[in-house]
């Protein structure tokens, strides 16, 4: 009896020894890691699943947590060093292009030869792929980075009002334009609708307006053909909805409305409709922030007659730089894939962040209504447009904000800005040496 | 006599070479630190680069940049704020903060103490905390300001989304924030001015403005000159009140060089323009200080 009872315990000790060993194995299986990200209104959520990932495999990511206005210079500074400081960077879509381009990063299949992305995982317009050759994104091309934040732009409208008032989910920005009429009540501290229009986030607030109507700013940049063709009727129409929108349903002076000034505006029930990325969700639903919790919805971006539906892509990539050791990239790989388990992206959208693959809308959790964004950013997703795919993209976008912002403040009609921007991006992309050309001028 | 002039120019000669000796680690510091970055800012300015693979390849492009500079949409407004801000700004900031170090001047005991550290006060504050508050204060839903004049029956104005009225509330915040560094200087310059001077026009029986006009003003002119000729430098480089408070808009109303200038470089990574956008203010401000030098130079001479 003694006898048996050490045996068993001697068998105890040693599985407890093998479980020892095998969790120190596990603890050592990858080198420590760093990785850039942003501070931004998702960052906690990102930093559980960090902390989780820590948890479940006993490897370490450090994380340099750095404000939006100096992620670039950092991103470039660590990136062009013949060693690089960071392992992992966030490439926000602003810049994901320059550092595509410049050959910062390495190739997710060149770090494990065969690696393709799950089918689950949204690539924002093929914004994960890039083809050298043809300077564009490309599903050919080189798999260069994993999305790590799948922030695009929603309709946010309040369902509360919808329901005292009776109306309906607009599919077409005619219908929006009709719904926010019925609700526009400045009198009553309510405007019927509410978008950015301030220099630096004009180009991404309008650009759902023009695409949406079947506009664009290069011909087909997927293909090489980098003729202008922002100033078409397509795009009057949908710049002219922007304006009329803005201005006539607006808070005052749009084209001073900030990212900041807007999320105040719907946090205290100031506007009943408005275009905005879907990362400020949690901050409306924060009884701590909001004054409107649980009044939010929000719907796929409507589409333009004719037209189809689109949405600015504002995601963040997550790629592995070239310049740090073999060993990190392989550590930085197997966090990615991580990442994008279907598992880890449950708890990431439960921990307040946005997710990176489709269909959770359709999961059991996803029908709780604190999580009833989801098929919205499911649908925006789909149909997420990059616009302006180049390296030049920041120039592009400064040159079309400051244009649409001048549209806006009518120093400009709106004909002029589109003529003035085309002729600015044609300057571009001669200079940078693409095959362009002028196109249409209104 | 020969032996006493050989003397003299061995003298004259490790005098020289002293005199080189003691001033050679400045010199250093001046080549490396001002010449050797102006130096590169101009050759950058006739060069074009890209990043290939990873590595930075340059390219001569000769006067392409300059070129493209010419009809810049972003800093010829903005050379042009910039020069309204600089002479609304300064002017404000040198007429109020030398009535402020006069009164403080005047002041005896604790109120002199008290006076100079309220006036202190702004400088001494981050220029991000002065953007954040000031945005709070000038907001036009809920900022503070309106919420004063609300009071008095005064609608909402929008101070900084109005293109009319962003550029002065800029300015005003500036002044807000700088008056006090100006008031330091000129303080310092009053305390220094000879006192048997002032007696004298006391005893002459002068009016305070007489005083104030023909003894005084004169005496301070070496002060004042240096106290602008460090203002207009500074508002040449004023970034953070613009990037805070309105990041240029809207349209081009609030643009000032310095922001055009840190969006080429460091935005849009283009090196060969901002260069040149650097060197052409560089040459703007340096013409500046030397008219504001030779002028008071003038007016000392008078």
């Amino acid at each position: 009896m003694i006898e048996s009872t050490i045996a068993a315990t001697r068998r105890q000790m040693l599985a407890l020894g093998m479980l020892a060993a095998a969790g120190a194995i596990r603890a050592e299986t990858q080198p420590k890691i760093t990785m850039l990200i942003n501070q931004s209104p998702w960052f906690d959520g990102f930093k559980k699943m960090i902390e989780r990932y820590e948890k479940d495999t006993g490897n370490r990511i450090e994380l340099d947590v750095t404000p939006f206005g100096g992620m670039l210079e950092k991103t470039r500074n660590s990136l062009r060093a013949s060693a690089g400081t960071y392992d992992l960077v966030a490439l926000n879509a602003m810049w994901m292009n320059e550092v595509y381009s410049g050959g910062f990063l390495q190739a997710l299949d060149d770090i494990e030869p065969g690696y393709r992305l799950p089918a689950n995982v949204l690539d924002f317009d093929q914004s994960v792929y890039w083809n050298d050759a043809k300077k564009s994104f490309d599903p050919s091309g080189r798999l260069l980075g994993v999305p790590v934040n799948g922030n695009v732009q929603v309709l946010y409208f309040r369902r509360d009002l919808y329901k005292e008032k009776g109306l309906k989910e607009p599919t077409t920005w005619a219908e929006l334009e009709a719904n926010a009429k019925v609700l526009h009540n400045p009198a009553g501290g309510v405007y019927g609708f509410g978008i950015r229009g301030d220099r630096g986030s004009a180009t991404y607030d309008v650009a759902p307006f023009i695409y949406s109507h079947g506009g664009r700013i290069f011909k087909d940049e997927r293909n090489g053909d980098y003729t202008v063709a922002l100033s078409s009727a397509a795009s009057l129409k949908g710049l002219e909805t922007y304006i009329r929108l803005a201005r006539e349903y607006g808070p005052p002076s749009p084209w001073a409305m900030s990212q900041d000034k807007l999320i105040q505006l719907m946090a205290t029930g100031k506007v009943a409709h408005a275009v905005a990325v879907i990362a400020i969700w949690g901050a409306l639903d924060d009884p701590k922030k909001s004054a409107v919790v649980g009044k939010f919805d929000a719907a796929l971006l409507p589409r333009g007659e004719p037209g189809r539906h689109a949405s600015a892509a504002g995601h963040w990539v997550a790629g592995i730089a070239r310049n740090v050791p073999t060993e990190r990239k392989r550590a930085a790989m197997a966090f990615l894939k991580w990442f994008v388990r279907q598992d880890v992206q449950v708890a990431y959208v439960q921990a307040g962040a946005v997710p990176v693959i489709s269909g959770l809308g359709e999961a059991q959790f996803g029908k709780d209504d604190r999580y009833r964004f989801l098929e919205a950013l499911s649908e925006n997703s789909r149909n997420s447009v990059f616009y302006a795919p180049v390296k030049e993209r920041v120039e592009i976008n400064d040159l079309i904000g400051l244009k649409v912002n001048q549209a806006l403040l009518g120093e400009l009609s709106p004909k002029e800005a589109l003529n003035q921007a085309a002729e600015g991006i044609f300057e571009i992309a001669r200079k940078a040496g693409y095959k362009t050309g002028r196109g249409e001028i209104l | 006599m020969g032996r006493a002039c050989a003397a003299m120019t061995v003298l004259r000669r490790n005098n020289l070479l002293w005199r080189w000796l003691s001033l050679a680690p400045l010199l250093a510091l001046l080549i490396v630190f001002t010449v050797v970055p102006v130096a590169g800012l101009v050759w950058m300015s006739f060069h074009d680069r890209q990043w290939q693979s990873g590595i930075g390849v340059w390219r001569f492009v000769g006067l392409d940049h300059w070129r493209e500079f010419t009809s810049n949409l972003y800093y010829w407004p903005g050379l042009r704020n910039t020069v309204v801000f600089a002479v609304c700004a300064v002017s404000l900031q040198m007429l109020l903060g030398f009535f402020m170090a006069l009164s403080v001047s005047r002041a005896q005991g604790w109120l002199r103490g008290l006076l100079t550290t309220v006036f202190l006060l702004p400088v001494v504050v981050p220029p991000i905390v002065i953007g954040a508050m000031w945005k709070l204060l000038l907001g036009t839903e809920f900022g503070g300001v309106n919420a004063a004049l609300a009071l008095l029956g005064v609608p909402a104005i929008d101070w900084l989304g109005n293109p009319a009225l962003a550029l002065p509330s800029i300015i005003l915040v500036d002044v807000w924030h700088w008056t006090p560094f100006v008031f330091i200087l000129l303080l310092a310059g009053i305390e220094g001015l000879p006192q048997d001077a002032l007696e004298a026009a006391r005893l002459d029986t002068l009016s305070a403005w007489q005083s104030l006009r023909h003894i005084m003003l004169p005496l301070m002119a070496p002060t004042i000159a240096i106290t602008l000729v460090f203002r207009i430098i500074l508002t040449f480089k004023v970034f953070d009140e613009v990037y805070l408070l309105t990041s240029g808009g809207p349209g081009t109303a609030t643009e000032v060089v310095s922001f055009s200038i840190q969006r080429t470089f460091f935005g849009r990574d283009d090196v060969g323009l901002g260069s040149v956008m650097s060197v052409f203010t560089l040459f703007v401000v340096a013409l500046l200080a030397v008219l504001a030098i030779a002028a008071s130079r003038r007016r000392r001479s008078d």
